[in-house]
């Protein structure tokens, strides 16, 4: 009885601190983040009170495929078509430069960081830097969208700011995706051919898509669901979506971001769908940190170097990839090194594909990539917001002009749904 | 309708095709579990709208489908999912028991508070004599009743009556929650049930010591099984003020993702209740009700955000519970479940009726009272599970026949608690 009560008393005294220490971040950089929830999670879990223990900890798991698919679903929902069409070509091109340098660049470096600082063999450094540079090259649309929603420039970059951070999470949880599919882990029934990487590849868009078609029947033409019911439905498709790619071992992200697109693509229910997605973003992300944190153990000390020094590759990458894609690749008017900066800010996504990558290698250093992925996201969020902010405020000073039709980011829809 | 029900058997079909892809190793929660938790939620939404369109409630819908899908039926949802999946009951019955505290007023109480007590005393002896009464003359029928003497006999009975005189919070607070009614009838039917919620823990513990003394199981004396009870109840209660103060301050001083928050109070209340041994769902009414009533905070954002979060807890709680039915074990019993759900609705007809003209309740109340009485679920379920595992003799008998009881007022209760609302001019759905 002692043991629990002072347990409880850990969580409640740690809590107080850590909302007191975030809270002055809040005040002072405009910190968004729920860097809070890891804490109570690491004081909940196994390794500080044990109050969740560790298989308690693993009957959450519905929880926390439910979140992945419930974000994958959601960065699903920021292509719509229609809305898409809209946007010039130039903003295309430097969103997918800087998304593509960013992420090879960092895959280049954390491959050799564990091929020679780790001495991993070829095949399982291009597994974790894969994760890793998916992660790095990840930025969270929603926190940029909060940034360019406050200051309100009249630039041209804002709604650039926006597309990249949407192409960024796209390329991450597609290169992510192709992983888990490529080099599928796990054995198929006996008596059954085992599938190429391409075939399990093709395997997982079909369960999206297969999944995206149903759900879609599912909702039927009018697709009109008041809230309560709506969010039943859309949890009963995630789940199974994600159910499917946890059975298979493939990711359920990428699932559910291919369910999330053809959902937003068809039907009436778009509006309904993403304006829920959305409402329930941040409970979700919170209750990944939740999960992330219980789940934490430091794992092999040896190792641990490699959280800081991603910190510092994707730090690398991201201001490099922007400069690439704002300086090399965009047009004279929409010229802006800088752009990697206002990309800081790292999201849910990134700690989904750490919890996706533990659930598929949980032989691989799955606490080695869930350590530099936490420590990733509490750094990165207390700048992240500031240095948008900073970047966005920059180019209204130094670019302004009359607002044009177009201008403002139709992908995702945030202007109807907020 | 019917496109969804295609649909439904359309992703069955897909898990079948995917089946030969499965990988061999299985975790804590079996891959496969997540799948089926997926078609259970789906296909308890359209079962609820295919009983919505019927003019029945909901969650008769969402206890079919589990029912349907369960190891009863189908078996498409085998048992270990059920396993793997407790968990989500359990935060589901620890919001609900959040909400239901934080939907009971203290000036709603104190208003009906002669109606409530009325009715709550007549509910009790009135159900503890019909059953009795049935089960004394029907025992002959009743396998694990025929070999028993007089005393043990009667110890087991009034254990079982005592077990069917438990109402359900959940399935109040489901209907009121998706029928939106307000009126008299719901606000003493809310009243009457939680207060009930926490008395017949109390009466279950006193005669379950009793049985144990008339079977000769009662190694403890029955003191100190009062005294245990005693200290449970009173640590439930100390625990939900304990509980409710840290809500309070978090309402006072954070006041954000309250959903989080929510999740992490019930999932730390029930670890703590665990290790403490205390009851979660007491706990958790008590917390909510005096953080609405006592706490100096404004509760309502706390309340709005449950009541967000409650459609999908009901339907997981629901379609779970419907899923866990073993109709084929009760089966074979069936003629004397049925009258003892007649015998058991009688009395609460009567308790109802007499209970609140007693008290000069309003004529509504009077006529339509009892229906909401009639419904059964979780904690009758679990007290006849604590009977199962604590009865060596009569413990399995004795519990089967309970499920099957249950099964019929959890299906049938909230069916006549609807029907009582509508009559009684209360419902306020769209």
């Amino acid at each position: 009885m002692q043991t629990t009560l002072a347990a409880i008393a850990v969580i409640t005294v740690g809590y107080i601190f850590a909302y007191l220490i975030f809270d002055r971040l809040r005040d002072r950089y405009g910190y968004v983040g729920g860097a809070e929830y890891v804490i109570i999670g690491f004081l909940l879990g196994p390794q500080v009170t044990g109050l969740l223990n560790a298989g308690q900890v693993q009957d959450l798991t519905p929880i926390v495929s439910l979140a992945l698919g419930w974000l994958g679903m959601l960065l699903g929902t920021y292509f719509r078509l229609p809305t898409v069409a809209l946007i010039e070509g130039d903003q295309l091109r430097i969103a997918f430069a800087e998304a593509v340098a960013t992420f090879g660049l960092s895959g280049a470096a954390l491959v050799a960081v564990f091929r020679w600082l780790t001495g991993a063999s070829w095949a399982d450094a291009a597994v974790q830097a894969v994760t890793l540079a998916a992660i790095a090259t990840l930025s969270s649309p929603v926190a940029v969208d909060a940034v360019v929603d406050r200051i309100r420039s009249r630039s041209r970059i804002p709604p650039v700011l926006q597309l990249a951070a949407r192409i960024d999470a796209l390329v991450a949880v597609v290169a992510f995706g192709l992983l888990l599919a490529v080099l599928h882990q796990g054995e198929v029934a006996p008596g059954v051919r085992p599938p190429t990487a391409t075939e399990w590849a093709v395997i997982n868009l079909a369960v999206g898509v297969a999944s995206g078609v149903l759900f879609h029947l599912f909702l039927g033409p009018r697709g009109h669901l008041e809230q309560g019911r709506l969010f039943v439905a859309l949890a009963g498709a995630i789940v199974v979506a994600s159910g499917a790619s946890y059975y298979l071992n493939l990711s359920p992200i990428y699932t559910n971001l291919v369910l999330g697109f053809i959902l937003v693509n068809s039907g009436s229910a778009h509006r309904d769908v993403t304006r829920l997605l959305l409402s329930t973003e941040r409970p979700v992300y919170l209750a990944l940190l939740l999960f992330a944190g219980a789940a934490w153990s430091p794992g092999s000390l040896d190792l641990l170097f490699i959280a800081p020094l991603f910190v510092a590759v994707r730090l690398g990458a991201r201001f490099l990839g922007g400069r690439i894609a704002g300086l090399y690749v965009a047009p004279p008017e929409l010229r802006t090194p800088g752009l990697g900066r206002g990309l800081l800010a790292l999201g849910g996504l990134g700690v989904a594909i750490a919890l996706n990558y533990a659930q598929v290698y949980p032989e691989l250093h799955p606490r080695l990539i869930l350590s530099a992925t936490l420590l990733s996201v509490l750094l990165f969020e207390i700048v992240a917001s500031r240095e948008a902010a900073a970047f966005v405020s920059g180019l209204a000073e130094g670019s302004a002009r009359p607002p044009e039709p177009g201008d403002s980011l139709p992908p995702g829809a945030v202007p109807e749904t907020r | 309708m019917i496109r969804r029900l295609v649909v439904l058997v359309l992703l069955v079909g897909g898990a079948v095709l995917l089946e030969p892809l499965r990988v061999p190793t299985e975790g804590v929660i079996a891959p496969r579990s997540l799948f089926l938790f997926g078609i259970l939620l789906l296909t308890a939404d359209t079962f609820g709208a295919v009983a919505h369109d019927l003019g029945l409630p909901r969650l008769v819908g969402y206890l079919l489908s589990g029912l349907a899908l369960g190891p009863s039926v189908m078996g498409i949802v085998p048992p270990g999912v059920l396993q793997d999946l407790s968990m989500m009951k359990q935060l589901a019955v620890g919001m609900i028991a959040l909400l239901a505290g934080a939907e009971l007023r203290m000036g709603d109480l104190i208003t009906r508070r002669r109606t409530i007590m009325w009715v709550l005393v007549l509910q009790t002896v009135l159900v503890t004599i019909a059953i009795l009464g049935i089960t004394l003359l029907a025992r002959g029928t009743i396998p694990f009743l025929v070999s028993l003497d007089a005393l043990p006999l009667l110890s087991v009975a009034l254990l079982f009556a005592t077990i069917l005189s438990v109402n359900s919070p959940m399935a109040t607070l489901a209907l009121l929650t998706e029928t939106r009614a307000e009126g008299p009838v719901a606000k003493t039917t809310l009243g009457i049930v939680l207060v009930a919620d926490v008395l017949v823990i109390l009466l279950f513990s006193v005669a379950f010591s009793v049985a144990r003394q008339g079977l000769g199981h009662g190694q403890a004396g029955g003191e100190q099984a009062l005294i245990g009870l005693l200290r449970e109840v009173l640590g439930s209660v100390l625990a939900g003020v304990f509980v409710g103060a840290v809500i309070s301050l978090y309402l006072r001083f954070v006041k954000r993702e309250l959903v989080v928050f929510a999740v992490v109070a019930v999932f730390a209340t029930a670890a703590a209740a665990q290790a403490l041994h205390f009851e979660v769902l007491l706990s958790l009414l008590v917390a909510g009700f005096l953080v609405e009533n006592v706490a100096p905070v404004r509760a309502e954002p706390l309340v709005e955000t449950l009541h967000v979060a409650a459609v999908p807890v009901f339907v997981i709680f629901f379609a779970m519970a419907g899923a866990e039915l073993r109709v084929q074990e009760f089966a074979d019993l069936l003629p004397v479940v049925l009258l003892v759900v007649a015998a058991r609705a009688v009395a609460l007809y009567l308790a109802g009726g007499v209970g609140a003209r007693v008290s000069g309740a309003e004529p509504a109340v009077v006529r339509h009272l009892w229906t909401g009485l009639v419904s059964q679920a979780g904690v009758a379920l679990g007290f006849a599970t604590i009977v199962a595992q604590r009865l060596p003799v009569v413990g399995a008998g004795l519990e089967t026949l309970t499920v099957g009881v249950i099964a019929v007022n959890q299906t049938l209760g909230p069916i006549l608690f609807r029907w009582g609302l509508s009559r009684a001019g209360e419902i306020r759905e769209r």
